[in-house]
């Protein structure tokens, strides 16, 4: 938490008037009682009617100049909490920016979210409010004692025994507190993931008729938010009167040892009520106090959350030495007995893959589901580093050319078609900045969406994601490779990003592409049609090249190709494939 | 000033009260009693700073002590009942109030499962999750707290004014004094920050949905190295929020200054004017003190109800939104006359079956006339977009046909109810959508009455035995929501054996093949023979092998039927299908 201060350090200018002001404000509440003891004494006592006049218009005054610096403080902590959250946020999203692949591994992105949002904001209202109230509470409540003592020490100590007390009996109740409402978000989150889980499985909840199941499910869940809740609550709310009750009975003593001091003339009437004032205001600061507690508590706990993002190491540096020549690149790769393991795991996914894929050529990668297919796609933009083995684009090694200048090279479309809220236009362009309509339209063409797209109301201005259309899973797939066919990449990454697509689009799509552009594509896929096209296939089986060659080959060589073909195409295909 | 969540307002907010006020009669007997407490705590109150100065006039400026004595003995059975009678309100209340919460979200939750498939599709589950929990949070806290708050604010108001005026009325009016500017000052204010705060709301809501939506496709940004650009218009939107946030936070933080300042003020001129009537013997020592606790004891409430207001509006909106969930129509209202389908050999028949998801323009599936005899495997092929995955919708009446009828034995299906109909179908949809839970009672959710024996015999079936013994717990190992441990594939073969033990006559598969190894997909497709034996069976897939062993294969394009038929048949023909299978078999060329 404390670790966060620094960046309030730019501000400190601004950190130290509210808080002069803030200190103003307090000065003018506690001389108040000491300014009416004055008035009743000198004034009502001695029926000096000047007196009252004299101490009314201080008063006056006071409590204007008060409102004044009031007004200041409010805008200058207002000021601080806003910039500092904005530094803070900066810094956050700045780091989650820079996070490799395995960073990001490590935070689910539902709380990368969260931290970003809900918890910097917990932070930065946090700060407002000690700039503005949080401080007047203790300080109040110091100040108040400090007072009473210097009116009339016998009477105060009273006070000075009593708070600590209350206090310890606050920080207790906070503490239990904590507990319970940790509790309560646990039963709620359950709750929640009853809900969650329903939305999204309407259909088959409804079809296998689970409902009466689901509605179980839930009231049991339910319920025990009830109950948590409900004793959290009740728990909680005892603070107050308990608080309520010593306080007023330490009045009730300062009166009654008041009227004694006052018989025996040691005290006189006014300063018994200043006191009594006192205790009064003491009183609502310490209720005060017990919520800011909750909240600093709550703010703390979000500080934590947010001090794990920027406490992150990033594991993957960019290249350090530019030895590295500028200018255009082939698109040669080299693969050359390269192992890797995703960081934190055990098994390799990858063990001595050895393999070249020349500039221009069309490779097909087939295995089955965990066999390392998309792990070796994710290596070559190097998104992880490899445990052993070289990786070469045109004979030079990975780690030897800067990231953004590898990265501009490759042009990656991942199994799940990503799209951002925006114009059509606006996502192909994310593929490149400034990329002109012709060149939009151009890539659209050869992804096999042009059509698709001219057909909407808006055409390529029409609004995706939250308010806009929503496309099928095709037309997702088709739309992310216009975005990487955009940058004309001189690698281009297929994962898997036709198995939405009929087999006539298919065809058409990797027709375009060999037409269209010169560059080495790599594509994932299952389908046997679509690895007929390739200039050379490579087989995969628990992260070993276990086969390399073209359709023919394969298909006459290899036992477990033959396999595949047999269970795509029936006896027919091999059939098929024996006559051309 | 805490942070204020987001606030809405209220459309028309009487019937919404009143539906609450409805579960709040649940408890009718605790909301009397509550309210008792209330004017109970409110009167004790407004008692202890009237005694205090009783006690400074009568007894302490007189040296009465044993007056005193009694006295205090009296203030303190008031401070003890005065704590009683909060705690008893509080404790109450939170037990009504979490009841009726309780109540609205079990309601909430029961007509979710009563809504038709269309509402889920129009929206997003992230806003109705927020209706759920955002709304009813805001409702529950309401009831909580705020509905006491106000009452008692009222209360106390009603009753220290009262004995203000008893005491001195003229001190009373110097008080009330202030009111007007505490009117003006507020107004002032809250003209500006309503501005302000919906400004607030929109620019972080931008912000917000900016950061959900670029984390949520980070791996997107980097592998394309676009960083620098989002953190660009990250700034963008960051720099707008705190602008319009400095501005909104600004302006409300005056309202406690404003406060603050009255108070002052009202201290000032009970001490100071109070202090001179006093002089003149008018009001005593004893009331200047009773009047001061009692101006504080007056702008506190009052600061309280216009907190409260808002919170208030905000949870009557938040209702309103659960309400609107509530009357939606529910997906069985048409049902009063439907029948029962019991016993089906799986015949289904489409007539001229019209549909389309939009109120005008084209439809998405026209004419569509087909009929399947009863364990047939039909296979729908077409491209993207052609109507496949709608002629499934209304097969199993997620959607209802606008023209044309649907039969199954030849009974329409929009005669009977659509759990009995349901209640004859399996899925094996394209997301396998498997529950928290263990593998066992994944599986067992296709029937909930299988025996043990039953959910390993439909895992054999479904090819999904041999895994799920290679895993740890095997049948126990537990699955979590987010796909973690097993492998797409073996997810669908769990859907699969689901499907299989569920033992249905009518099976429907939505391109449930086209994401898995080649492997896996070779499990999976002997998996499917087993499951579609005897059984009518709706398969939307790509694989040539499926399509080809089909008993009837239907094209669609734009909605409509263009060619139908065995794989034999269709060959013959020449025609879309003829080309299709031909451009898969050998790329472009043909000859």
């Amino acid at each position: 938490m404390i670790k966060l201060f620094k960046y309030l350090k730019p501000y400190q200018l601004f950190i130290g008037l509210a808080l002069f002001f803030l200190l103003v404000e307090l000065g003018v509440e506690l001389v108040q009682p000491l300014l009416m003891a004055k008035i009743i004494d000198e004034g009502i006592m001695q029926k000096d009617l000047s007196v009252v006049v004299f101490w009314g218009s201080i008063m006056m005054g006071m409590a204007l100049f008060s409102f004044l610096g009031g007004i200041v403080n409010s805008f200058a902590a207002s000021h601080v909490a806003q910039s500092f959250g904005y530094d803070v946020r900066k810094r956050l999203f700045e780091k989650v920016q820079a996070f490799s692949f395995s960073n990001l591994n490590k935070f689910a992105a539902s709380s990368l979210i969260t931290r970003l949002t809900n918890d910097v904001t917990m932070i930065q209202s946090t700060v407002f409010m000690g700039l503005r109230i949080m401080l007047r509470a203790p300080q109040m409540v110091i100040g108040g004692v400090v007072m009473a003592l210097f009116v009339h020490v016998q009477l105060a100590l009273i006070l000075v025994i009593m708070i600590p007390v209350l206090v310890f009996f606050l920080v207790w109740m906070m503490k239990r507190a904590m507990r319970l409402f940790k509790g309560v978000q646990e039963r709620l989150d359950q709750v929640n993931g009853v809900i969650r889980e329903n939305l999204m499985g309407t259909r088959v909840i409804k079809v296998f008729l689970r409902k009466d199941h689901e509605v179980k499910r839930f009231a049991a869940a339910s319920d025990e938010l009830k109950e948590k809740t409900t004793a959290s609550l009740r728990f909680i709310e005892t603070t107050m009167p308990v608080l309520m009750l010593i306080m007023n009975g330490g009045i009730l003593f300062i009166i009654w040892l008041g009227s004694e001091y006052i018989s025996t003339g040691d005290i006189q009437v006014g300063e018994v009520v200043a006191i009594v004032n006192y205790a009064m205001r003491i009183t609502t600061s310490l209720s005060i106090l017990s919520w800011l507690m909750t909240v600093v508590a709550r703010a703390k706990a979000s500080a934590d959350r947010v001090n794990d993002i920027v406490d992150t190491e990033i594991d993957l540096l960019d290249a350090k030495e530019t030895g590295h020549i500028g200018g255009e690149y082939e698109g040669k790769i080299q693969f050359d007995s390269v192992s890797f393991r995703y960081p934190g795991s055990e098994a390799l996914v990858l063990k001595n893959l050895s393999f070249t894929a020349e500039a221009r050529e069309t490779v097909a990668i087939m295995g089955a589901t965990g066999a390392g297919k998309t792990s070796l796609f994710q290596l070559i933009p190097r998104l992880f580093d490899i445990e052993s083995g070289y990786i070469y684009l045109d004979d030079e090694e990975l780690t030897h050319i800067p990231l953004h200048t590898l990265r501009k090279q490759i042009g990656y479309v991942p199994q799940e078609a990503v799209l951002f809220s925006g114009s059509i236009r606006d996502n192909i362009a994310w593929g490149k900045e400034e990329a002109s309509i012709e060149e939009i339209m151009l890539a659209a063409k050869h992804a096999q969406i042009h059509e698709t797209i001219m057909q909407l109301p808006k055409q390529y201005e029409t609004t995706l994601g939250q308010k806009g259309i929503n496309l099928s899973g095709g037309q997702k797939q088709r739309l992310s490779i216009a975005r990487a066919l955009v940058r004309n990449p001189k690698i281009l990454l297929l994962d898997d990003s036709t198995s939405a697509l009929d087999l006539k689009t298919e065809g058409k799509l990797l027709h375009a592409l060999k037409k269209g552009y010169s560059c080495t594509t790599l594509i994932i896929t299952q389908k046997i049609s679509t690895a007929m096209e390739a200039d050379k296939i490579l087989l995969l089986d628990e992260g070993e090249l276990v086969a390399i060659g073209t359709y023919a080959q394969l298909a006459e060589t290899n036992a477990l190709y033959q396999k595949i073909i047999q269970s795509q195409f029936g006896k027919e295909g091999l059939r098929f494939e024996a006559k051309s | 000033m805490r942070p204020k969540a987001k606030m809405k307002k209220p459309e028309n907010w009487f019937p919404t009260v009143k539906r609450i006020w409805g579960y709040l009669r649940e408890r009718e007997k605790g909301i009397v009693f509550v309210l008792l407490m209330v004017i109970v705590s409110s009167m004790l109150g407004l008692l202890g700073p009237y005694l205090v100065g009783v006690a400074i006039d009568e007894y302490i400026v007189t040296k009465d002590e044993s007056g005193l004595l009694l006295l205090l003995c009296s203030l303190l059975g008031v401070y003890v009942f005065y704590s009683l009678s909060t705690w008893l309100q509080n404790y109450w209340m939170i037990g009504i109030a979490q009841h009726t919460v309780y109540r609205m979200r079990s309601d909430l939750f029961y007509q979710f499962q009563l809504l038709p498939i269309s509402f889920f599709d129009k929206r997003k589950h992230g806003e109705l999750m927020s209706r759920v929990t955002n709304d009813m949070e805001n409702v529950s806290s309401t009831l909580n707290s705020s509905v006491i708050q106000i009452f008692s604010s009222v209360l106390t108001l009603v009753g220290t004014i009262g004995v203000m005026l008893w005491l001195s009325p003229l001190l009373t009016l110097l008080t009330l004094t202030i009111v007007p500017l505490m009117f003006y000052g507020m107004k002032w204010i809250t003209n500006r920050t309503g501005k302000l705060f919906k400004e607030q709301q929109s620019s972080i809501g931008e912000l917000n949905g900016f950061i959900e939506e670029t984390i949520s496709g980070q791996r997107i940004v980097k592998t394309f190295s676009q960083e620098e650009k989002v953190i660009g218009e990250f700034l963008e939107r960051s720099e707008r929020y705190k602008r319009s946030s400095f501005w909104a936070q600004s302006y409300s933080g005056l309202i406690p200054k404003l406060m603050n300042l009255l108070n002052n003020l009202s201290f000032t001129i009970i001490a100071a004017i109070g202090g001179y009537l006093a002089l003149k013997g008018v009001v005593s020592i004893g009331v200047i003190v009773i009047f001061t606790e009692y101006s504080r004891q007056f702008t506190r409430p009052l600061n309280e109800l216009a907190n409260q207001f808002n919170t208030l509006l905000s949870a009557i909106a938040g209702a309103e939104r659960v309400f609107e969930v509530l009357d939606e129509r529910e997906e069985a209202q048409d049902e009063k006359e439907a029948s029962v389908l019991r016993h089906v050999t799986g015949k289904v028949e489409f007539e001229q079956v019209s549909f389309s998801y939009e109120k005008e323009g084209h439809n998405t599936i026209k004419d569509v006339s087909f009929h399947a005899n009863p364990g047939e495997t039909i296979a729908l092929v077409g491209p993207t977009g052609a109507g496949k995955t709608t002629i499934i919708n209304l097969l199993s009446r997620f959607y209802e046909v606008q023209n044309g009828r649907i039969m199954v034995d030849g009974q329409d299906i929009s005669n009977v109810t659509r759990a009995s109909l349901r209640s004859h179908m399996g899925f094996v949809l394209q997301d396998s959508f498997l529950f928290q839970g263990t593998i066992r009672e994944n599986i067992r959710f296709g029937r909930l009455e299988a025996s043990d024996a039953e959910v390993v015999e439909a895992a054999k079936l479904a090819n999904a035995h041999s895994f799920i013994m290679k895993l740890p717990d095997q049948y126990d190992t537990v699955l979590q929501q987010d796909d973690s441990g097993i492998s797409q594939g073996q997810r669908q073969l769990l859907s699969i054996a689901r499907a299989i033990l569920a033992n249905p006559t009518i099976l429907i598969l939505d391109e449930a093949t086209s994401n898995i190894d080649t492997i896996t997909e070779v499990k999976i497709q002997e998996a499917l023979e087993h499951l579609m034996e005897g059984r009518t069976s709706f398969v939307i897939a790509h694989r040539l092998n499926t399509i080809q062993q089909a008993d009837q294969i239907l094209v669609l394009e734009k909605g409509r039927i263009i060619e139908k038929g065995s794989h034999r048949e269709l060959l013959e023909v020449k025609g879309f299908y003829y080309e299709l299978y031909h451009s898969q078999l050998k790329g472009d060329k043909i000859g």
